[in-house]
C-alpha cells in the first residue's frame, strides 16, 4: 500500500492498425501518489495510448504491467480487478440506470467468497492446468453468488447493504449524494462526468486514468475539478493518470507530463520543462516560419 | 426465513385454487397455456430485457426441454414408485421438468458461448439458427417420432403445478434483478465496454443469462408436454420464437410485469375472439378464420405499440417497484 509502489508500466508499447502507427515505443511508469499528465494535439494517440493500457486493444508489440504482472492480451476486467480503472472521453454512464446503481455495479463485495480471490488469481497465472482449475474455481463462485442472491441469504443480503453503503460513500465525497435515484442520463454533464469518476472508484483502484476530465466543463467547474482530484490521490492514496485538452489543468496538477504526436512520445518531463520544449510548441502551434 | 414464506404462500394458495377450480377442464388447459407463455416471456426477458442480447430461438430450448421431458416420461410410464399411489406420478413430473431444464440449460450454455463474439443481428441470426437446427434435428429423428411428433405423454401436469412453476420463474427474475447480478446484466445492456472497464465479466455473464433462460424454457417445455399429450416438431417452429418475442417487447422489454402482463393478455385474445365469433352465432369455420387472424393481429398491434409506445406498455417498470414507492410516499 505504500505510496511510491509501482502499479502500472508501458514498456516499449506500440499499437499499429493496418499501416497506421498508432502508438510508438510507449514508455510510462505511474507510481501509487502519482499525478501524471498525457497530452498531445488532436489525434496523437492519447486515447489509444489508455486503451492499450486497459486491455481494450491488444498492443503489438510491448507489454503492459500492472504490479509487475504483465497483462498483455488480459481482458478489460481483468486488467480493472487489478487495479486499473477508467473514464471515457466520451462518457459512457449506465444511461437509463441510476447514479447509484451505476456506482453499485462497479463495486465488489469485500465478503469471503467460498474460494479465496487470490488463491484463484494464484492459479490463474500458472501452468494451463491451473488455469483450468482457476476457472472451475471461479465459476463455482460465481454459481454459488448467484444461488444465494435467488435464496436471499443472510450473507447475501448483508452484501447488498455493505455494497449500497460503499456506493452511496463515494456518491458523496464526488458530491452527488442529491443524485442518488436519479437516472444518470438526466444528470447535468459535470455531474455525469464526476459520476463516471465515482464508478471507477468503486472498483477500488490502485491508478486511476481519466480520459478527459474536463471537457465541456466551464472555467468553475474546471477550478473544482483540480482541487477533487488532488483530493482523490490524497483520500484513495492513488496513482492517477489524466489526459487533458485544458493546459491551464494539466500543468496546473500534474508533476509529470508526457507529450505524445503521431503516436510518437516527443517530450517528457516535469511541466516546466514540456512547456519550454520547442518540439511540443511545434506541434501544438506548428513549426516557425523559417523567414520569420 | 423471509426468502422461503412467499413461496411456500404461494404453494398453499395455488394448491387451494386447484381444489376449487381443478375439475373446470377447459380453465385448466387454458390457464396452463397461459402459464408456460407467461414462463417462456419472462425466461426470455432476461436474456432480451436484462442483458439486452437478442436471442430469438426461445422454442428450439422450448423443444429441448419438452422432448427431454417427454422421452423420460415415456420411459418411466409403467414405473411407480410402490405405496405412494398419485404422488408418484408426481415425483417422476417434476424429475422429467428438472432434466427437461437441465438439458436446455445445457443448451443455452453450448449457444451462449459462441454468441459472445456476436452483438445484435448476427447474434440473433445465430439463436434463430440454432432454434430451426433443433427442429429440424427432431423431424429427422424416428426415435421421437420424425414430423409426427411424440403422443401419449401421460397428463400429470396440474393448474397448480404450472403456477407454481410460474411464480418461481418471476420470483427468480425478480431476485435476480435486485442483486447484483442482476445489475451486472443491465450495466451489459447499457454499454458493453464500460461494464466490461468496471470489472463486469460480461461473457461470464452472458452465458449465465442464456443457461438460466434455458432452463426455465426447457421447463416450460417440460410442462407444456405433461397438458398437451401430444408435440410435434411444428409447435416448435420460428413462429412461436417470435410469439414469445413479442410478447416482451409489446410488455416492455427489461419489464418481468410487462412479459407477464403481454403473455396473459396475448395468449388469452384469440381464444376471446373465438368466443366472441361463437357468441355472434358464426359458423364454426371462423374459429379458424381466428387463428389466422391471430398473426396479422399481433403484426398490428406490435406497430402501434411500437409507433406509440416504443419502449413497450409497461417500459422497464415493474410492478412491486410502483408499490414501494407508493409506500415510500405516504
Amino acid at each position: 500500500m505504500s505510496v511510491g509502489e509501482v502499479i502500472l508500466e508501458a514498456k516499449a508499447t506500440s499499437i499499429t492498425f493496418g499501416g497506421l502507427k498508432a502508438l510508438t515505443s510507449f514508455n510510462l511508469q505511474v507510481k501509487r501518489g502519482d499525478l501524471k499528465g498525457l497530452i498531445g494535439p488532436n489525434g496523437a494517440g492519447k486515447t489509444t495510448a489508455f486503451n492499450v493500457l486497459t486491455g481494450v486493444y491488444l498492443p503489438t508489440s510491448g507489454d503492459v504491467e500492472v504490479c509487475g504482472e504483465r497483462v498483455n492480451g488480459r481482458r478489460p476486467w481483468e486488467i480493472n480487478r487489478r487495479g486499473l480503472a477508467r473514464t471515457f472521453q466520451n462518457i459512457r454512464l449506465f444511461k437509463s440506470l441510476t447514479a447509484l446503481d451505476n456506482v453499485r455495479i462497479a463495486v465488489i463485495a469485500n465478503t469471503k467468497p467460498l474460494f479465496a480471490r487470490d488463491r484463484i488469481a494464484r492459479l490463474r497465472s500458472g501452468s494451463s492446468m491451473n488455469r483450468v482449475a482457476a476457472k472451475v474455481l471461479d465459476a463455482s463462485n460465481n454459481y454459488v453468488d448467484w444461488w444465494r442472491a435467488l435464496l436471499k441469504t443472510p450473507g447475501f443480503l448483508r452484501e447488498e447493504a455493505e455494497l449500497t453503503a460503499r456506493a452511496d460513500a463515494l456518491l458523496e465525497v464526488m458530491g452527488l449524494s442529491h443524485r442518488r435515484d436519479e437516472q444518470a442520463k438526466n444528470l447535468p454533464y459535470g455531474e455525469q462526468r464526476r459520476l463516471e469518476i465515482a464508478r471507477a472508484l468503486g472498483t477500488q483502484p490502485k491508478v486511476l486514468l481519466l480520459d478527459e476530465p474536463a471537457a465541456g466543463m466551464n472555467t468553475r467547474e474546471k477550478a473544482d475539478l483540480m482541487v477533487l482530484i488532488r483530493e482523490l490521490r490524497e483520500k484513495f492514496s492513488l496513482g492517477i493518470l489524466v489526459i487533458e485538452h485544458d493546459m491551464k489543468l494539466v500543468m496546473g496538477i500534474c508533476e509529470h507530463i508526457t507529450v505524445l504526436d503521431h503516436g510518437e512520445t516527443i517530450a517528457a518531463g516535469d511541466p516546466a520543462a514540456v512547456r519550454a520544449d520547442p518540439k511540443v510548441i511545434e506541434a501544438y502551434l506548428g513549426e516557425a516560419p523559417a523567414h520569420a | 426465513m423471509r426468502a422461503w414464506a412467499p413461496i411456500a404462500v404461494a404453494a398453499a394458495a395455488l394448491f387451494a385454487l386447484q381444489l376449487l377450480l381443478g375439475r373446470f377442464e377447459f380453465f385448466v388447459y387454458l390457464a396452463s397455456l397461459v402459464g408456460v407463455n407467461v414462463i417462456l416471456a419472462v425466461s426470455l426477458n432476461i436474456i432480451n430485457g436484462m442483458t439486452g442480447q437478442f436471442s430469438i430461438g426461445h422454442a428450439g430450448f422450448m423443444a429441448v426441454g419438452a422432448y427431454t421431458a417427454s422421452v423420460f416420461s415415456l420411459a418411466t410410464n409403467d414405473t411407480r414408485i410402490a405405496g405412494l399411489g398419485v404422488v408418484s406420478d408426481q415425483i417422476f413430473f417434476v424429475a422429467a421438468l428438472a432434466l427437461g431444464g437441465a438439458a436446455a440449460a445445457l443448451c443455452g450454455f453450448l449457444v451462449g458461448l459462441p454468441s459472445l463474439r456476436l452483438r445484435g443481428d448476427y447474434l440473433a441470426i445465430v439463436t434463430l439458427g440454432f432454434g430451426e437446427i433443433i427442429r429440424v434435428i427432431v423431424q429427422n429423428t424416428p426415435s421421437l417420432g420424425g414430423p409426427l411428433g411424440l403422443s401419449g405423454v401421460p397428463q400429470y401436469s396440474t393448474f397448480a403445478m404450472v403456477w407454481f412453476v410460474v411464480f418461481i420463474t418471476v420470483l427468480v427474475a425478480r431476485r435476480l434483478a435486485s442483486s447484483t447480478h442482476g445489475r451486472a446484466l443491465w450495466a451489459i445492456r447499457e454499454d458493453e465496454v464500460a461494464a466490461e472497464a468496471m470489472g463486469v465479466d460480461t461473457t461470464a455473464y452472458k452465458v449465465r443469462a442464456f443457461v438460466v433462460s434455458a432452463f426455465f424454457a426447457g421447463v416450460a417445455g417440460g410442462l407444456f408436454t405433461h397438458f398437451q399429450s401430444v408435440i410435434t416438431p411444428a409447435q416448435f417452429d420460428f413462429t412461436r420464437s417470435i410469439d414469445i418475442v413479442v410478447f416482451i417487447v409489446a410488455g416492455g422489454l427489461g419489464s418481468t410485469t410487462g412479459a407477464v402482463s403481454a403473455a396473459v393478455v396475448l395468449t388469452l385474445l384469440p381464444e376471446a375472439l373465438r368466443s366472441l365469433f361463437g357468441a355472434i352465432g358464426a359458423d364454426s369455420s371462423l374459429s379458424a378464420v381466428v387463428d389466422q387472424i391471430r398473426k396479422p393481429l399481433y403484426g398490428v398491434l406490435l406497430i402501434i405499440i411500437m409507433l406509440a409506445r416504443p419502449q413497450g406498455i409497461f417500459g422497464t417498470n415493474e410492478a412491486w417497484d410502483l408499490f414501494k414507492k407508493k409506500k415510500a410516499a405516504a
